[in-house]
This record gives C-alpha cells, structure tokens and sequence, in this order.
C-alpha cells in the first residue's frame, strides 16, 4: 500500500557546496540518496514530494562537513499481510513463479497455484491449466493476495498465492500461445 | 502398558514416588522413569527429584515433611553420616492435563483444516542432504538458473518441498488424481478424528468448568498432611483436603477470593431468613443503633444478624493470614449454628412472639446468640445498655429469652472468637 509520510534524515554536505545554492544542492542529494532505498519500518521510497523544513547545520569537528536536519514529504511503498496487488511475472519455476510489484519481490510457491495448473517446462516454462485456457508465463500480469512478509532492516520480501477467489492471471502477454 | 490401573495410586494421594508406583504397575523402574519423563515433556506429570535420605522417605510415606533434606552439612557433624539418595515424586497435573490435551486435539484439526484449504501456509523446503531448513521467504536466495528446481546454499543439493505432510504417501498417479486422492485422505481422517475424540471432548466438556483439584507442591502437601498422620490416616491425604489441610469444599486455589466466597455463602442462612428480607427494612449496624431510634424489632433483629456478618468479615479483613483457619471455623459454625437453629425452631414456635412470624423466630434465635456476644463484651456494654434502658417491651422480651436460651446458645464455642474479633 502506499504512504504520503514525512521522515526525518541527517544529511552530510561538503563544504565545496556551500554558497549561494546551498539548499538545491542539499535537496539534490537528499533525492539521490534517499529515493529507491528501501528501510523496513517505512518500506520502499517510492519519491521524495517536497522538502518541509531544513534545520540548523551543525559542522562537525575534525572535518569540515555540516549536518544538517532534513525533513521531507516522500510516498512510500509498503507491502502488508493479507493485501492484494497485482503484479508482473518475472520467473516461472518448477517451485512455483517469482513476480514484482514495483519494487517488491513476492515469491508464489507452486503449492498456493491452484491444482489444475500444471508446470510446463520448456523454453517458455509456464503454469496451465489442463485444458490450456489460463495461463501463467514471463510477462504475465496476475492478481495475487500477499500471505507474508519478512522484513529485513533493508530489504523487503513477500510470499504469495492465487489459490483464493478472484485471484490469479488478468492478462497474458501479448505473444500468447 | 498398563496405563489404566496406573492411576490408581495418584487417586490415594496425589504426590507418588516413582518406586512405589513401579512396584504398583509392575513395572521395570528404568521402564516406569522412560514413560515418565516422556509424560513430563508432554506435560502431562510434574516430576519432583529430591535427594532424602532413607529417613526421609518414610517421613514421606507418613507424607511427613523429611526433615533432612538437604541438610547434608549439619547431619556430618557429629552424627552418622546420613546417605542421601535422589528420590524422584510425580504427581499428576489436572489442570494441565486438559489444557495440554485441548491444545492438541487444536492442533491436529487446524493442521487438517490448513491442508484441506486454501492453504494460506508458507511452504517450507528441506535439503535431504545437510537437512536444513528453509523457508518459502529464502526463495529468492535459492533459485538456481541452471534448473528449475530450488538448491541449498551448502551443498547444492536439490530442495524438497515440506507440505502435505499427512497426505503425502501419494505414489501413485499422475498429478491430477494424485492431489484429488489426498484430499479424500485428509477428509477421511478429519472425518476419523471428530468420531474418535468425541467421548474425550465430551469429557473434557464436563470438565470444563470445574476447578480442577490443586495439590500444591511437594513440600506444600507433605506439611500440610502432617496434621492428619499423627492419626494415621492416610486416607485423609485426599483432595478434599485443600492444602492447608483444612477441610472445606475443595476450591481453586485463590487465597482470598475465598472469603468472598465464604461470605456469600451466609447468604445461605439468609434465605432461611428470607421474609425478614423481604420486609424491605434497611439492616442497620449495631454501631448505628443509637439511643432512642425507632426502631422495628426486625431491624434490631436484622441488625443481630447483619452484625454477625459483618464481624464476620471484619475479622476476615483482619486477619487475612489467619483467613483459612478462620474459614474452617467459620465452616464449623455454621454447620454448629445450623443445628442449633434446627433445635430452636422448634422451640421458638412455642414461644410468644410479637409478631407471630415464623421467619422471626430465627432472627430470634439468632439475635440471642449475637446478643450473648454482645453481653459478654464489655466494650460494647454501654451501648448495649442504652438499648436495654430504652424500655421496649420487646427488648425485655428479648432479654427474657436470653435468659432462657441463655444455656443453649451457649454451646457454641466459637463465639470466643467473637470476642476475640
């Protein structure tokens, strides 16, 4: 699900910097290193908004860098228990498929595909049904119910399945046999 | 096994030493420790180890606490050195025998149940090689893209996927009766299961919401049951014992939640008095009653009685360490005042009364025996007094049966602890 949150960062700022554009220069660098990351409490930054507030810099001894206190507006991605998404298949394995949803990973294992979809390997390996109407391939957009979640400091990962109602594929990639 | 005459010796008394009941089952005692400590881990039995020395364990079989325990140092010192040897109790444990069998009898069905449906289980995946464990959340750190199966970390070796266990002695067919076949097995054995568990759920049912019966510890128990030994009965060693060794109804062990208990169980007597109540006079404590008040006989009457209860309970509150004897006592009057009423109800239906109420007379009754008290008790005399001088007839009446029943109400020793109140 997303967020519009505010977070709160300490960013470090060389001195070459310092002058007249001091603060889009602090932005900048606020962008590139906050968007993309992901922290497992928030989850995944999805885009920093705006910028709320810049706080006092503080130069720090020994070296010649400023901290400053940044707060900013962001939207973040964060992937819950018992939510649906739809997402896009990445991998087909024997094991089950591997598919994204935006910057989340979810894993389905091929004992939450519903039974009458059998793996087919091959060069395109894929999930059908006995009598070839559905089918679960590379590209293949599907609608899944997240059953969990592990969360590491900075990685998020998700596990899966199609096996409940209204779940499953919402449309085949173009090149469909 | 013999595991139904196994719980006859826990019957007798509830902390078994482990030889007594292998010599009871016949048992090989190597065999009898085995089972136990299986039945310790599923606890199902509380095992107590405690090094006694021979004396000591016929202390225990008196269910004497052994005076020697662990007191290995002061014995060396001058006397024969005494050999302690490891003495293992076990005693059964009730309430936690239902909650344990409760839990998995749970277990079972929700395992059933999660195969059978949608399933919303992580799968996990074992390597057959160097067995460890992995779960679906670990996939992405497993996939392989030189086959299409999943591979250990370690050793490279093809992952197996740990579900449907109890389906999954499926050889057989191709994949679509396969699956098809291992959802009628685990239909029939959850079918299997609701039949075959169902006299021990309706057990358990029953059981539910008794208390079940609390023995305390090992050395709670032995002293406890000292009391009772010096009369060699063994037999006293039971449940209806609480561990106190007080006799009572065996209640859960909560300590003082038992007065309250104990309270409104007078409420019992009350209901003798139940057209009193339904007078719908106010009770009036006796430390209320002042000079001159108006009033009825019935809330003097009442008063008597209320009073007592009130006493009752103060003494409770005060003496909240001392609750349980008072409790046991307080069991004995009762029972004591219950046939003296008996005895009096007969005898105050011959009586005049002032109001010719039946349920009067047992506040009449009543009211001699609290009255006694309260003549005894000189802090209160003056009071009392005044209420003497007042000049009621009925309270001349009342003085007059005093004296009269005086001898009988008499009988009740416990009224000392009144006074002690």
């Amino acid at each position: 699900m997303f967020f519009h949150i505010v977070l709160e960062r300490n960013m470090q700022l060389h001195p070459r910097h310092f002058g007249p554009h001091l603060r889009d220069k602090l932005v900048s660098k606020l962008i590139k290193d906050v968007e993309g990351t992901c922290s497992g409490r928030h989850g995944f930054v999805v885009a920093i908004t705006g910028v709320e507030d810049v706080g006092k810099g503080l130069i720090r001894e020994g070296t010649g860098f400023v901290t400053f206190p940044v707060k900013y507006q962001c939207v973040v991605f964060r992937p819950f228990k018992g939510e649906i998404l739809e997402a896009v298949v990445t991998m087909v394995n024997k094991m089950g498929f591997f598919a994204e949803a935006g910057p989340v990973q979810i894993f389905v294992s091929n004992h939450l595909i519903p039974d009458d979809m059998e793996f087919q390997s091959g060069d395109v390996p894929n999930y059908t049904t006995s009598d070839g109407s559905v089918k679960i391939q590379k590209e293949s957009e599907v609608r899944l119910k997240i059953i969990g979640t592990r969360v590491d400091a900075t990685e998020i990962f998700c596990i899966g399945t199609i096996k409940d109602d209204f779940l499953g594929v919402i449309s085949d990639p173009g090149a469909a046999v | 096994m013999a595991l139904q005459p196994s719980i006859e010796p826990f019957n007798r008394q509830p902390w078994v030493r482990e030889e007594d009941l292998a010599k009871a089952l016949k048992l090989h005692s190597k065999q009898l420790r085995r089972i136990l400590r299986f039945f310790e881990e599923e606890k199902l039995v509380t095992r107590v180890h405690r090094k006694e020395n021979a004396k000591g364990t016929k202390q225990h079989n008196a269910a004497a606490a052994a005076a020697n325990d662990g007191q290995p140092v002061t014995n060396k010192e001058g006397e024969v050195k005494v050999k302690m040897h490891t003495h293992s109790y076990c005693c059964l444990d009730y309430a936690q025998i239902c909650d344990v069998i409760r839990y998995r009898i749970h277990r079972m069905k929700k395992k059933l149940k999660d195969e059978l449906d949608s399933r919303n289980t992580i799968q996990h995946y074992i390597c057959p090689s160097c067995n460890k464990r992995y779960s679906a959340f670990d996939a992405l750190q497993l996939v392989s893209f030189t086959d299409e199966y999943f591979h250990c970390e370690i050793c490279n070796g093809e992952l197996v996927a740990e579900s449907d266990k109890l389906a999954s002695e499926e050889t057989g067919d191709g994949d679509d009766n396969g699956r098809k076949r291992r959802r009628e097995k685990l239909k029939d054995k959850q079918q299997r299961i609701e039949e075959e568990l169902k006299p021990l759920v309706a057990q358990l049912d029953r059981v539910k919401n008794l208390p079940a019966p609390e023995f305390g510890s090992l050395q709670t128990w032995e002293r406890a049951n000292i009391g009772a030994f010096p009369n060699g009965d063994l037999g006293a060693a039971d449940s209806s014992r609480n561990s106190q060794g007080q006799y009572g109804t065996p209640m859960p062990y909560i300590g003082e939640t038992k007065f309250e208990f104990y309270i409104l169980g007078d409420g019992v007597k009350e209901g003798a008095e139940s057209g009193k109540n339904g007078s719908e006079l106010k009770v009036l404590p006796p430390w209320m009653i002042k000079d001159g008040m108006n009033l009825t006989k019935e809330q003097r009457g009442e008063t008597s009685n209320a009073s007592k209860f009130d006493e009752n309970s103060e003494v409770k509150d005060d003496k909240k360490q001392d609750s349980k004897d008072d409790q046991s006592i307080q069991e004995e009057y009762i029972k004591a005042y219950y046939e003296a009423l008996k005895k009096k109800h007969d005898e105050a239906s011959n009586k005049v009364k002032t109001e010719g109420d039946i349920h009067i007379s047992d506040p009449q009754s009543e009211r001699q025996l609290g009255k006694k008290y309260k003549r005894e008790d000189e802090d209160e005399g003056i009071e009392w007094e005044e209420q003497q001088h007042t000049g009621n007839t009925t309270e001349t009446y009342k003085l007059a049966d005093l004296n009269a029943e005086a001898q009988e109400s008499g009988d009740d020793e416990d009224d000392n602890e009144w006074e002690d109140g």
